[in-house]
């Protein structure tokens, strides 16, 4: 057998050799992504000469800081409010069976399919000064005037939760639909009233896809571009957003840096936490 | 009965309440599409009359027709280099019996995780120092950055559902490594890899990020033609192209439903690799 003489002192085995394959996407992976990120922190401490004087000029900036701390409120109201509403909705899908299921599961992923920049598009309709939230304000009595809702918090807040609800409802779904139902069954028959089935058997069970769905969703919000530039402008500023300003527009790539590092720490803290949630072995999957 | 009258209106409730979030999900997808055959310049909700006079402009103008060749042009070739290597790994690591492979995991999902900005940023001296910034390789590079990840997940999840033991078997009758492959594993992961490859398409198509950072004039794509235009003006000229990408991307949507099935049989780390590609706004 050659593969015998080939490696003689281990035994040939079916994962010999598999690890080998790992070569080109990691060579791909450390040029293309590892080397770029290495390359931000450097300058962020090495330009326009080594020390942390960038940081000192992001956190001495009253205006830097109200940003950083914009981004992560932003996220953790939007964090919140996905919740709230993608819980209800998570339950209603889980608990639906046949050609019921497949229809909510498409209505949650065809918004998906649209994209960022037009879904935010579609948002500017509803909330200009002419547009459709105005018209159904003021027909209900509500306002008296037409508000100036574009550009503005609310707006913000909208739209960003209208992107981040399937990214909480999927790992909702997949940790409900895991909940052994005989259990819920046992919770009636021992005369468990419909609340305290639901709070004390079936939420403590659905805890593992919250805390999923929570830390990617949280980590997900704090890099949000489109959103906010074109819905909050100025009016709620976020990290990325002032980012792509600082390189694009300032070209001040110093700043751009030292925030991005600050953004890519806070990132990467909340990514070990999620993989520590999800236990590294389904790194996507709520359970 | 008020017990019962008060469990019907409980979940007369939540339906509705349920019903007011789908509501929501739907609402900016489909109130473009109106929009689009508005007959004024302006953005009105109904629009008063209708018109196709969007649409004709756009057939008119060749700076949309060049951003929609420069997506395809700059999406085919990452969704192919994401799905070589995206499989690659996934077979790496979901059968290599390799000791660090949760470290691996981590690294190679991470892209999917990361805001792009970050990536931008980093991607921009890189690409201009190997001479490819504004032209189509860097864009091409950068996208499969974005889309080997959803490759990688994609792959993973069908292998794990297929014991090694029928590669074994293959080996055992006396197939070599490459026929092995070619006959038992790359027949078990196809819809896999074509699911893929179809979320790295659409990742790409989809990306504004690096294709503000990573595009001249010459090669922008349609998000960032669009974004340009959106701080610009508003008209329904805007409309009719998201409509236009809207029709494609629920072509591609179906094309993953026949493919990935959707529903219950459809892997979670599917639907939410779905899910990540709109994602990074």
């Amino acid at each position: 057998m050659r593969r015998g003489e080939a490696s003689a002192r281990r035994p040939w085995t079916l994962q010999s050799g598999n690890a080998l394959l790992l070569f080109l996407p990691g060579l791909f992976l450390a040029v293309f992504f590892l080397w770029p990120l290495l390359r931000v922190v450097v300058r962020s401490v090495t330009d326009p000469q080594l020390g942390f004087e960038n940081y000192v000029r992001v956190f001495g900036t009253g205006a830097y800081v109200r940003v950083i701390r914009t981004t992560v409120e932003t996220a953790g109201l939007v964090t919140l409010l996905t919740l709230l509403l993608a819980y209800p909705v998570a339950y209603a899908i889980a608990r639906a069976h046949g050609l019921r299921l497949k229809l909510l599961m498409i209505f949650v992923l065809v918004p998906l399919w649209t994209s960022v920049v037009i879904r935010s598009y579609g948002w500017m309709i509803v909330f200009q000064r002419q547009g459709v939230l105005n018209d159904i304000l003021l027909s209900l009595g509500l306002t008296d005037t037409r508000l100036l809702l574009l550009p503005g918090a609310v707006a913000v807040y909208v739209g960003m939760v209208h992107i981040m609800l399937p990214f909480m409802i999927l790992p909702l779904v997949a940790s409900m639909r895991a909940i052994d139902r005989s259990l819920l069954l046992a919770a009636d028959v021992l005369g468990a009233p419909p609340h305290r089935r639901f709070l004390e058997v079936f939420l403590p069970l659905s805890l593992p896809g919250v805390s999923a769905g929570v830390a990617l969703v949280f980590m997900t919000s704090l890099g949000f571009f489109v959103t906010p530039a074109l819905l909050g402008g100025p009016r709620l500023l976020m990290a990325a957003v002032l980012i792509e300003e600082a390189a694009n527009v300032r070209l001040d790539w110093p700043i751009a840096s030292a925030l991005s590092t600050t953004l890519l720490l806070i990132t990467t803290a909340l990514y070990l936490v999620y993989l520590r949630l999800t236990r590294g072995s389904a790194p996507l999957l709520g359970r | 009965m008020s017990g019962s009258a008060s469990a019907l209106a409980r979940r007369g409730a939540f339906a509705s309440f349920v019903g007011l979030c789908f509501t929501y999900l739907l609402l900016p997808s489909v109130i473009i599409v109106p929009m689009s055959f508005s007959s004024q310049s302006y953005l009105s909700f109904p629009p008063s009359g209708l018109s196709l006079r969007w649409y004709q402009g756009l057939a008119a103008d060749p700076a949309w027709q060049a951003a929609a060749m420069n997506s395809f042009l700059i999406g085919l070739p990452s969704a192919l280099i994401a799905v070589t290597l995206g499989t690659l790994a996934a077979l790496a690591t979901e059968r290599g019996g390799l000791r660090w492979a949760t470290t691996a995991v981590a690294v190679i999902v991470a892209p999917m995780m990361l805001p792009h900005v970050i990536l931008a940023i980093g991607l921009y001296p890189v690409m201009l120092e190997l001479g490819m910034l504004r032209g189509y390789l860097g864009a091409i590079v950068g996208h499969a950055v974005i889309g080997l990840p959803l490759v990688f997940v994609s792959v993973s999840a069908v292998l794990k559902n297929y014991t090694p033991a029928l590669e074994l078997a293959a080996m055992t009758c006396g197939a070599d490594r490459l026929r092995s492959f070619l006959h038992v594993t790359l027949p078990m992961i196809r819809m896999g890899v074509l699911g893929g490859g179809i979320l790295a398409f659409a990742a790409s198509f989809d990306e504004l990020m690096l294709s503000l950072f990573l595009t001249g004039t010459g090669t922008r794509t349609l998000p960032r033609l669009i974004w340009e235009q959106l701080n610009d003006f508003l008209t329904p000229t805007i409309a009719a192209v998201a409509t236009l990408i809207f029709s494609f991307s629920l072509l591609l949507l179906g094309a993953l439903a026949v493919f990935g099935r959707i529903g219950r049989s459809m892997p979670a780390p599917l639907a939410l690799a779905t899910a990540e590609t709109a994602a990074h706004g």
